[in-house]
């Protein structure tokens, strides 16, 4: 929320109404809270719990031991003499500003539009608050000099209380009430209804009674009688067209059965005229065997005669030619041819062959010594 | 009033524009990427393609080109819609003429392969409905071998089964070759036996499809299909019979057909077929008509089975039951015929 976008208005009235923001907030945010201390970390960690936004407010009350940054600034006290007046609001105001623009400078660093003017200012407190220490010692000394109340005596003791009118109840707890508000997401944009006009006129009923309109037997009629005409007339036709292709067939049949018929016939004749003339050629050719076997039988019977009478003077003939030849011959007669005369022969030979031999041997003695002589002869000539 | 259904404003479909603007505008709305405004605008389209003429616009439109970037969705469900869409559009010639014309036809098969169980059943049914028209099953023939891959899987539900062997067996009429490459006989031959009967009536169909060429003939004696197909000439309902019937009409055209077949004894339970048709004569005109085929192949297989010696013996004790069959008070052209035939083979003589 805080962070939220920046106007261009008063840098210092916006400041003053966040101021006021927080303080008005409840605790958690940041409104008046009895008995807490902001925890002022200056460190550069970002983040924010809830209780920082706890913010300290005035009180008559010291603590110590808190930790506190030392530009935390000290608890606004009221000066000893001065009236023990209690001002949350506004008076409170600066301090709770200065912390606030703590916290808010902080925050809204986080805020990139940030104005220069304001800017400044932030800063500028930053730097007032964060001087050196004898800046807040100079500061403790102006509000030490300013007016307080007195201290309580011995035995007695402050108290607060309101001096208004009218007493407030000082709560700390603000009733609040949480609102949200949300924009749905774009719905459509619902139909228009309907415009129906407002009923004008006169309303006018009828009503048709039966038998006013027409008579259904009797209208029916003629178109039951094409329904039913189409229906038969389709049906006759298919019927019609089977029994034509079945007469067809049976036609076809008949005429096969016919065919059949005389085609048996035809084969039966034509076979038995096949087996007929096969007979007839078979006979005529047992005829002709027959024939062939009377002529051959013939032929024999003259050549066997002619051949009878050939040979009848065969035999003389055939006798003296082969004595002639020598196959009528005497053993004996043979035997002596064969082996006796050339015995005979040889021992012949053999003897005159001795004989020649002898005379050879003869001769050659002869001749010898007649050579002998013959150079004895001569030896005494010489 | 309009033709207009003229239902509610209900969340689930997108709002429908007057007149010939609807169509167009829900196109519009399609091409935007966004699933769920695909998945209203699919809803009230398959409502209006119950009316002819909002389907006539569609296919003249042109507007068919548009869905083929909706097959291709990420969204299950939108992918589903759009082929309930195609669903619808089949069910009449326009659509199903302008679906073959379209370039549909392969992200719709693509689809076949798809996650959702309701998307493929779908498109069974479209591809269903196609076989309705010879050019579709035309079409279709490309896509057989994936059909085959397909029934292969056994954990497809009954209807999505039912639907892929009647398309098999339309497509097969055709041409079965396709199917027979892909050992189709197999295949079908195992869903023979399977429980739901409405299964086993389209497996028969198929087979029936399946034996009319001379290599399927010979692949149903191969891998022993016969004994099962005889075991349904004893089921209660006539179709299965007569497709049983029909399978043994074109398979004992063989010699290897007959051998089998006079194994499996099976003369004697023809002609009690026949007897029980004579003897239920006063039926109604629909009952009659739906006996008559299974008469009819029983007749024929009998006359087949005739040439064959064994057979023509045990035909030969049945004469008078035949005789009587081929009476002129018989009604049926057809019947009678057959009969006639029958009696003939059985009567011949070198």
């Amino acid at each position: 929320m805080l962070g939220g976008c920046f106007s261009s208005a008063d840098t210092f009235h916006f400041l003053e109404t966040v101021a006021t923001t927080i303080c008005l907030l409840p605790g958690r945010f940041g409104g008046p809270h009895i008995g807490t201390r902001p925890r002022l970390d200056s460190s550069a960690s970002r983040h924010f719990p809830p209780e920082r936004w706890r913010l300290l407010l005035p009180t008559t009350e010291r603590t110590a031991g808190r930790t506190r940054s030392p530009a935390a600034p000290e608890p606004w006290r009221p000066a000893a003499n001065t009236k023990k007046l209690r001002m949350n609001r506004h008076t409170a105001t600066m301090e709770t500003l200065c912390m606030t623009v703590v916290l808010s400078e902080e925050i809204l660093m986080l805020n990139k539009s940030y104005q220069p003017q304001l800017r400044r200012t932030l800063l500028k407190y930053k730097d007032s608050r964060r001087s050196s220490g004898k800046a807040i010692a100079i500061k403790r000394a102006q509000e030490q000099c300013r007016a307080k109340t007195p201290e309580a005596l011995q035995g007695r003791k402050h108290i607060d209380i309101q001096t208004d009118l009218y007493l407030e109840e000082l709560s700390n707890v603000i009733v609040a009430t949480d609102i949200e508000c949300q924009t749905d997401a774009f719905l459509d944009r619902p139909a228009s209804p309907l415009f129906i006009p407002a009923k004008s006129g006169e309303d006018v009923a009828t009503q048709i009674e039966e038998g006013e309109l027409f008579d259904f037997d009797r209208e029916v009629q003629p178109v039951l009688e094409v329904l039913v005409g189409k229906t038969i007339e389709q049906s006759l036709l298919e019927v019609m067209e089977e029994e034509e292709l079945a007469c067809l067939m049976a036609q076809q049949r008949a005429f096969h059965e016919l065919r059949n018929i005389h085609l048996a016939e035809v084969q039966h004749l034509q076979e038995k005229e096949r087996r007929h003339s096969e007979e007839k050629e078979r006979r005529i050719a047992q005829q002709k065997e027959v024939l062939k076997k009377e002529r051959e039988t013939a032929e024999k019977i003259a050549a066997r005669a002619y051949t009878k009478q050939y040979l009848a003077d065969l035999l003389p003939a055939a006798f003296t030619s082969l004595r002639t030849h020598g196959f009528f011959n005497d053993p004996v007669e043979t035997d002596i041819e064969t082996h006796f005369l050339p015995w005979l022969m040889d021992e012949v030979n053999s003897k005159l062959e001795r004989r020649y031999a002898a005379r050879e041997l003869l001769e050659s003695i002869i001749h010898e010594v007649a050579e002998k002589r013959l150079e004895q002869f001569k030896e005494p000539e010489t | 009033m309009s033709r207009d259904t003229g239902a509610g404003p209900d969340p689930g479909r997108a709002p429908v524009a007057f007149g010939l603007r609807a169509v167009p505008r829900l196109f519009e709305e399609l091409q935007q990427p966004g699933s769920g405004s695909r998945r209203r605008a699919l809803a009230s389209l398959c409502g209006l393609m119950l009316d002819p003429e909002r389907l006539h616009q569609t296919v003249r439109g042109g507007f068919l080109e548009q869905l083929k970037v909706l097959l291709k969705d990420e969204d299950p469900s939108v992918r589903g819609e759009t082929c309930k869409l195609l669903h619808l559009l089949s069910g009449h010639s326009v659509g199903r003429e302008a679906l073959l014309s379209s370039s549909l036809l392969p992200p719709l098969s693509q689809l076949l392969d798809d996650q959702s169980s309701s998307c493929r059943t779908n498109v069974h049914r479209v591809l269903n409905r196609l076989t309705l028209l010879p050019a579709g099953a035309d079409a279709l023939l490309s896509l057989v071998p994936k059909l085959m891959l397909k029934l292969k899987e056994e954990e497809e539900e009954e209807e999505v089964q039912v639907l892929l062997l009647s398309t098999l067996s339309c497509v097969s009429r055709l041409d079965a070759l396709p199917a027979l490459s892909s050992d189709g006989v197999s295949l079908v031959g195992h869903k023979l036996s399977h429980r739901s009967p409405n299964v086993r009536r389209e497996a028969a169909a198929a087979m029936m499809a399946l034996s009319v060429p001379e290599d399927g003939k010979r692949q149903v004696c191969e891998k022993a299909v016969l004994p099962v197909v005889v075991g349904l000439l004893q089921e209660e309902d006539v179709e299965i019979q007569a497709n049983a019937a029909g399978v043994i009409m074109y398979t004992v055209i063989i010699t290897a057909g007959k051998q089998q077949c006079l194994d499996l004894d099976v003369v004697p339970v023809l002609l009690r077929l026949l007897s029980n048709q004579r003897r239920e004569e006063d039926e109604e005109a629909q009952r009659r008509r739906r006996r008559k085929a299974l008469v009819v192949y029983t007749l024929r297989a009998l006359t087949s089975l005739a040439e064959a010696p064994d057979g023509r013996r045990l035909l030969l004790e049945q004469l008078p039951l035949l005789e009587r069959q081929s009476e002129a008070t018989e009604e049926d052209q057809d019947i009678q015929r057959a009969a006639q035939t029958l009696v003939r083979a059985v009567t011949w003589t070198p």
